[in-house]
């Protein structure tokens, strides 16, 4: 359906409930909405027309409009649109109607949102602290404006509840949130009986950063820094989404050799996450040989990210705009070698693991992810791709120059370990293509259009495709080229919920496998 | 297995010698240094600065970076119109004590700078290293780092650095460990798990702070959700700076905790 087609739908059904229909960036399409009948036209708008609920965040826009805003943003992936409902609260009636029991994605929005902005959602099943553990005082919600962002708040002493299985034999495993590997902080709290997990419920957020409001009021440069910092490996795709919202707010086009140097920088960190995710998986199946072979291969990409930008995690190559540098002058023929290199060994070690019985034995049905499940939670990336979920930023927001460049997305249907490690093996051939293509398609040409200024209180989304999957932006720009409100949206917060329910029936030792082939990250939830 | 073989064989030894045989770091984008001479205190980069690392004394004019703070975002160099500002290739940048992470690049010289203590804390030292000997086992902490520094301190378990070549290993569990190797701002929710797992590590230990997060906060200062820096909460016994340290730099970071570079 075209934005034209979508206005005269939504004209027609609910012609007097809309406000004001404002198309904003050629792609998005804003209606303002009255709180009352907000979950209906929600409800119609996931149901009838079927698009999902991809972000849901509040904004507190007391200095301009007098009140807060609720944007729930749905996104229609045939067309490329995006409808965004946006819904004001008033400061005296801090309440939304709960949309979780219609549309599960919403569960944990809503629940964000209630810790963040004290918005309470009517009727939620489970209207549980997320953000905030037990050591939070109750009435403190820091992206309210009032709330200064240096003040360290009184620890309190309240007890956690978690969900509770009971029966007989049934017992609860704590774990974390140190782990025993090396990797981030999360509690998991499992219920099992035997072997098998019957439930599993994962309180994260201890990562935390208040990054949100750490970004309002400080200027656009320096959010920049913070937005490469939002998740360590993924940090070109975050940048890029922030660099995209503020091109677009500042009516910037970006120079074609930036664009294609983007590309294959994207690729690049993509390609280094799932050599890393694929060796994990082996590493807990216990296969040492194939473990060294990916990081072997991994260790070539982080030298070849040497070669091309001395970072080894491509901080500091973007910039609002376009990128930093000609990074790519003289660099074709090191590109090409190291990429051969890499698409030869991993030809290899594939072949040996695919022909490893007992490995397939262990990867093959463990941990499906049902594709119900994964399309009513919204999970995007690999992990939504092998359950049947065949989304791709690329393919359906194109930004940089993916439209012109030839590649397919994986499709798996299986959900279980072993599909999602055939579409991190497929990937990553498809990444190594899409660099070499970009590389020989490359023209010469400027590489930076400077941002220089930002008109106060325009918003824009930047989306792109990390290694985890869809990770969208949204960008609310403030006076004396500032930020008033950054809305982060990472894949993994889409994921996390979902990997919970991948473990269901599985056992216990089966967990950090599953956990490693969706290979989620902690601190780009928790933000 | 036949291919498994032919893959050993062709691939015998990747590891380097790091830290016998120094490493080629001429790609490397490393700490930014200023040149005094060049320098004409404009102000510009203190003023934009992410971190809010680089600081000018307006009674000595002097102009300092912050090492502990420092995201090495090559920003300074960028915006540096004299081009006092240049980023270096130099890695090794861990210390013992954070007033010469805060001096750089003016002060240097580790043994003349008087902090309290000092005689007790070699004593500790001394006792520790004979406690320890040639073995030292670590147990990482993330207490709110982005993940990059977590990737790099697995990066020391690849086939390029292969950290148990100098008998050192990654243990499951603080209860084992000498050595916390703690990454992050030490955020509000992570700040118990931070306590109780140095309790529960057994004397004598060793702490690192890995990178600018656990040295100062890094950009992720003065948050109503972190700490500023690890010291506030335990003490420390090496400043890693970086964002992220490279996995050489930590290598280099865990022998100097252990005085052996």
């Amino acid at each position: 359906m075209s934005m034209l087609e979508l206005k005269s739908v939504l004209a027609k059904k609910f012609a007097e409930c809309i406000s004001n229909y404002t198309l904003k960036n050629s792609n998005e399409l804003y209606i303002e909405v009255d709180s009352p009948v907000t979950y209906n036209i929600c409800s119609y708008i996931y149901q009838e027309l079927g698009y999902p609920l991809i972000s849901m965040f509040a904004a507190d826009e007391k200095q301009l409009i007098n009140s807060y805003a609720v944007y729930y943003v749905f996104a229609d992936r045939q067309e490329g649109l995006l409808l965004i409902v946006k819904t004001m609260v008033k400061a005296n009636k801090m309440e939304i109607t709960s949309l979780s029991k219609i549309i599960p994605a919403a569960d944990l929005y809503e629940r964000e949102i209630k810790d963040l902005f004290g918005i309470n959602p009517l009727g939620h099943p489970n209207p549980k602290r997320l953000v905030f553990h037990s050591n939070w005082p109750d009435g403190k919600y820091p992206l309210r404006k009032e709330f200064n962002l240096k003040q360290k708040l009184d620890f309190v002493q309240e007890k956690i509840s978690f969900q509770k299985v009971e029966g007989k034999g049934v017992y609860e495993i704590p774990v974390g949130p140190v782990h025993a590997g090396i990797i981030e902080p999360g509690h998991f709290r499992f219920s099992v009986a035997g072997e098998p997990i019957i439930n599993l419920e994962a309180q994260l957020f201890y990562v935390n950063k208040g990054l949100e409001k750490l970004c309002e009021g400080q200027s656009i440069e320096k959010c920049f820094y913070i937005a490469e910092r939002i998740s360590g490996d993924e940090t070109f795709a975050n940048s890029l989404a922030y660099c995209q919202a503020i091109e677009k707010i500042a009516g910037i086009t970006v120079p074609q050799r930036a664009q294609y140097t983007r590309v294959i920088f994207t690729e690049l960190e993509r390609l280094t996450s799932h050599l890393g995710d694929l060796g994990g998986i082996c590493l807990d199946t216990g296969y040492g040989f194939a473990t060294f072979q990916f990081r072997m291969m991994r260790g070539w990409a982080y030298n070849l990210a040497d070669e091309l930008c001395g970072m080894r995690f491509l901080r500091s190559v973007n910039k609002p705009g376009g990128i930093r540098k000609d990074f790519m002058v003289g660099k074709k023929s090191i590109l090409l070698k190291y990429l051969q290199k890499i698409k030869k060994e991993l030809e290899d070690t594939v072949d040996i693991i695919k022909s490893h019985s007992m490995f397939i034995d262990r990867v093959e049905n463990t941990g499906i992810l049902k594709p119900k499940i994964a399309a009513d939670l919204n999970a995007v990336g690999p992990g939504g791709r092998a359950s049947g979920q065949c989304n791709d930023v690329r393919k359906s927001f194109p930004y940089a120059v993916y439209d012109k460049l030839e590649f397919e997305i994986p499709k798996h249907y299986n959900g279980d370990v072993n599909c999602r490690m055939n579409t991190k093996i497929e990937e990553c051939f498809t990444s190594i293509s899409l660099m070499i293509q970009a590389i020989e398609n490359m023209p010469e040409g400027k590489i930076l259009e400077p941002v220089t200024r930002v008109e106060p209180y325009r918003f824009a989304f930047g989306m792109t495709e990390a290694p985890r999957g869809e990770n969208i932006h949204w960008i609310m720009t403030g006076e004396h080229n500032s930020i008033y409100r950054y809305k982060i949206r990472t894949p993994s917060f889409c994921n996390w919920p979902a990997l919970c329910h991948a473990v269901k029936g599985n056992i216990v030792p089966d967990f950090p496998l599953i956990n490693k082939s969706f290979n989620l990250s902690y601190a780009g939830n928790d933000l | 297995m036949f291919d498994i073989i032919k893959k050993i064989v062709k691939y015998p030894r990747l590891t380097n010698n790091y830290p016998d045989k120094a490493l080629d770091s001429s790609l490397f984008i490393g700490s930014p240094e200023i040149d005094t001479d060049k320098c004409k205190l404009c102000g510009e980069c203190v003023r934009r600065c992410p971190s809010g690392a680089i600081k000018i004394n307006t009674v000595s004019n002097s102009i300092t970076i912050d090492y502990a703070q420092c995201v090495f975002c090559v920003l300074c160099e960028e915006v540096c119109r004299s081009g006092a500002a240049k980023m270096t290739n130099k890695f090794e940048l861990a210390t013992k004590n954070k007033v010469i992470l805060q001096k750089s690049p003016w002060v240097i010289d580790e043994n003349n700078i008087p902090y309290e203590s000092q005689a007790l804390d070699d004593l500790l030292q001394s006792k520790i290293k004979k406690t320890l000997g040639r073995s030292l086992h670590i147990r990482e902490v993330d207490a709110g780092s982005c993940n990059g520094c977590d990737y790099e301190i697995n990066g020391l378990n690849n086939p390029f650095n292969d950290l148990e070549r100098l008998g050192i290993s990654f243990v499951a569990s603080p209860r084992h460990a000498d050595m916390l190797l703690v990454t992050g701002t030490a955020t509000r929710n992570m700040q118990l798990a931070l306590l109780k797992t140095y309790a529960a590590t057994p004397d004598p230990k060793l702490v690192v702070a890995v990178g600018a997060c656990a040295c100062s906060g890094g950009i992720f200062r003065d948050s109503y959700a972190t700490n500023n820096g690890i010291d506030s909460l335990v003490p420390v016994d090496v400043y890693i700076p970086g964002c992220p340290p490279r996995p050489q730099a930590i290598l280099y970071g865990i022998l100097k905790a252990l005085d052996k570079v």
